[in-house]
């Protein structure tokens, strides 16, 4: 009982990591039609930055990775993304493989050559806490407040302020936001950074909990949260938060719970379910749902379900 | 006389584009075969099977501007197929072991010769492709990305995990070394004559037509899904005898080599970069994406590998470089470099005008497309 408990704790933590993920790439999608597969370079970037300051104490790591991955996410914005601004999805996707694809080369040339590292996690955060029978560690407790204050944040910033209203304005339609008066180099800066925040804060919690560093390390985070993202419905913020907290928090599980032998095996049948998920939800799992979920979330119309690529 | 050929007739002038770049390519083998060494030799190769990749891709992707990831799960059943039904029966004996028996007392004795083999590979490609047809034509945008991601995975996972019949992680062996380029080449000869008759088709007009504008499309009769599984399956079939030739070119392989790798080419992405790089709506744009890549890659990864000068470039310069030129090239010519025409008539060539008015037909950006009024 107790371990189970404790496994569906942990569960909830990793997939509140990428919930946050996926976050950043719907406001990236919703704002200027990228799916940004460079996003994983993003955690790299952090993961190194873990790897280097950790000496220098928890608050100076925390604050410099979260300085790093930002900046290096307006750079990228700035180089890569601002010059193709009006092009097709398929053209920015491809850019971004581009980055993708140096951002990595430069990780493998410069920080990741020699032998693997590892961030080793400070021991306060993995000292396990008992709670009448249940162990949970600080990390799993501070990946959730975490997740939720970052959440609680986006929804104020969404709700309450003039750039989050500029933001949705954007999202709802770029093109007429610009018309009113929306800066769109302001914008899509702002997305970038605030894609930044949440990627640096996925990159330290992600990092803390699995400890090895190496170039490649955004790819599966990446995969998992774009999958995650695109059933919850890509369209919508909380739609895929939702989606990408329900895969994230189900892999974990499984993984804990089946034997080798049939873990492999779920994956493919988690992926059919995806497919088939697509197929009669083309707009998300949360599309159709009302409440509070869809109140950040785009109205929904029937022309939008395939968005054209 | 002059003047006819100047203007060209109608037959001249729509097998100029395809015989133009058959010559090309024809030469690049030429030269190859003539001055290149080992490591040319290689390389050629290498592109050329990618080139089939490129073609496959483009006759789904480029004609109905649905992107896929999954096109690479067809070359591994290529490969996979027309290596079992190839291997020597007594290599078989030791390295099947565990193979069930229904699929043991045909799969055994079964040794094909190369055409066959690889014909027999690309048919199971193609049954494939159209077993998962179904649900992929009904997705689009980002969803046909998934779906495509998600047909890739469940292949990969498959291949992994059944080892009875396809090794598992373990690599093939004994595969026979029947690809030469030359066989590589006319394969690419014939795909390329295939993406051309097939855009030129009724099926590639309509499914054109569908890409432009899919409501237009199917308010004159379109069935989109159709025309997309027709297309779809073509290129299964292509991708599929690409997989076939990969498999009896380098005579080992693993499920690797058909998945997403992070450090050195990626059969996953790179084709799709060719293929948006070159402008993804015409055959020209498929080749000369295919050989931009290479010829980057290929040029720096020599100078990596055995240096200029005496310098060597430090490891992991290719991608660099590779990844800037396709994002200088993206951000010149976002279209890809062909602007996504076919190569023109030779009295028709003039410099690139510097802006395009933007057509009516052209792929909008995203944001601009949600702002319509529902």
């Amino acid at each position: 009982m107790s371990e189970g408990i404790q496994y569906t704790l942990d569960s909830i933590a990793f997939g509140s990591l990428f919930a946050v993920m996926a976050i950043g790439l719907a406001l990236l999608f919703n704002v200027m039609g990228l799916m940004n597969f460079a996003y994983g370079e993003l955690i790299m970037a952090g993961a190194y930055t873990m790897y280097y300051t950790r000496g220098s104490g928890w608050l100076g790591m925390i604050a410099m990775t979260v300085i790093v991955v930002t900046a290096l996410s307006l750079l990228m914005e700035l180089v890569a993304f601002r010059p193709l601004r009006n092009a097709s999805p398929i053209t920015l996707l491809v850019s971004s493989f581009a980055v993708s694809y140096s951002l990595q080369a430069v990780g493998w040339m410069t920080v990741g050559k020699g032998p693997q590292k590892g961030v080793e996690p400070y021991p306060w955060l993995t000292r396990q806490l008992d709670v009448s029978g249940v162990l949970v560690s600080r990390l799993t407790i501070i990946t959730v407040i975490t997740t939720i204050v970052l959440l609680a944040a986006m929804t104020l910033l969404l709700k309450r302020t003039t750039l989050g209203i500029q933001l949705r304005a954007s999202t709802e339609d770029f093109r007429m936001a610009q018309l009113v008066g929306v800066k769109a180099n302001w914008v899509i800066s702002a997305a970038f950074a605030i894609t930044g925040l949440l990627g640096s804060a996925v990159a330290l919690l992600y990092v803390l909990r699995s400890g090895s560093v190496s170039p490649d390390i955004g790819l599966g985070p990446l995969l998992v949260a774009f999958v995650g993202g695109v059933i919850g419905g890509l369209g919508s913020l909380a739609g895929a938060a939702l989606g990408g907290f329900v895969l994230g928090a189900i892999i974990n599980a499984l993984q804990a719970t089946l034997p080798i032998t049939l873990k492999s095996h779920t994956q493919l049948f988690a992926f059919l379910a995806v497919i088939a998920i697509l197929v009669f939800q083309p707009g998300g799992l949360v599309a159709l749902r009302g409440g509070f979920l869809r109140r950040f979330s785009r109205r929904r119309r029937p022309a939008d379900e395939g968005v054209e690529a | 006389m002059i003047g006819a050929l100047r203007s060209g007739g109608p037959m001249v002038r729509r097998s100029w584009a395809p015989a133009f770049l058959c010559c090309w390519l024809v030469l690049t083998w030429v030269l190859v075969e003539a001055f290149g060494d080992f490591f040319y030799t290689a390389t050629a190769v290498r592109m050329f099977l990618l080139l089939i990749v490129v073609l496959g891709l483009q006759i789904f992707s480029g004609n109905s501007g649905v992107l896929s990831f999954g096109h690479v799960s067809f070359m591994a059943i290529g490969a996979y197929s027309s290596a079992l039904l190839t291997i020597p029966t007594e290599i078989k004996d030791f390295t099947f072991l565990t193979m069930p028996n229904i699929l043991k007392s045909w799969v055994f004795p079964a040794q094909l010769g190369t055409l066959e083999g690889t014909l027999a590979g690309a048919g199971f490609a193609l049954v494939f492709a159209l077993i998962v047809a179904a649900p992929i034509v009904r997705l689009a945008g980002v969803q046909a990305g998934i779906g495509t991601l998600a047909v890739l995975v469940i292949v990969q996972v498959f291949i992994v995990q059944t080892s009875a019949i396809t090794r598992g992680t373990s690599t093939m062996i004994g595969v026979p070394h029947t690809t030469a380029f030359a066989h590589v080449l006319v394969w690419v000869l014939i795909f390329l004559v295939v993406a051309f008759v097939f855009q030129g088709s009724r099926f590639g007009l309509r499914l054109r037509a569908s890409r432009e504008n899919e409501r237009a499309a199917r308010s004159v009769g379109v069935r989109v899904s159709v025309e997309r599984a027709i297309a779809w399956t073509l290129s299964g079939f292509v991708v599929g005898v690409g997989g076939a030739l990969y498999g009896h070119y380098y005579e080992t392989f693993g499920p690797r080599d058909f998945y997403f790798n992070t450090n050195g080419l990626d059969i996953v992405l790179l084709p799709i970069a060719m293929l948006v790089v070159g402008g993804m709506t015409s055959v020209t744009g498929a080749v000369t994406g295919c050989y931009l890549v290479m010829v980057v890659y290929s040029a720096f990864n020599r100078l990596e590998v055995n240096g200029l000068l005496g310098a060597k470039a430090p490891s992991g310069t290719t991608n660099l470089v590779l990844a800037f030129v396709l994002l200088v090239t993206l951000v010149l010519r976002p279209r890809g470099i062909t602007g996504g025409s076919e190569i023109p008539w030779p009295s028709e060539w003039r410099l690139p005008r510097r802006r395009r008015p933007a057509l009516p037909s052209e792929p909008r950006s995203d944001p601009e497309q949600r702002g319509r009024p529902a």
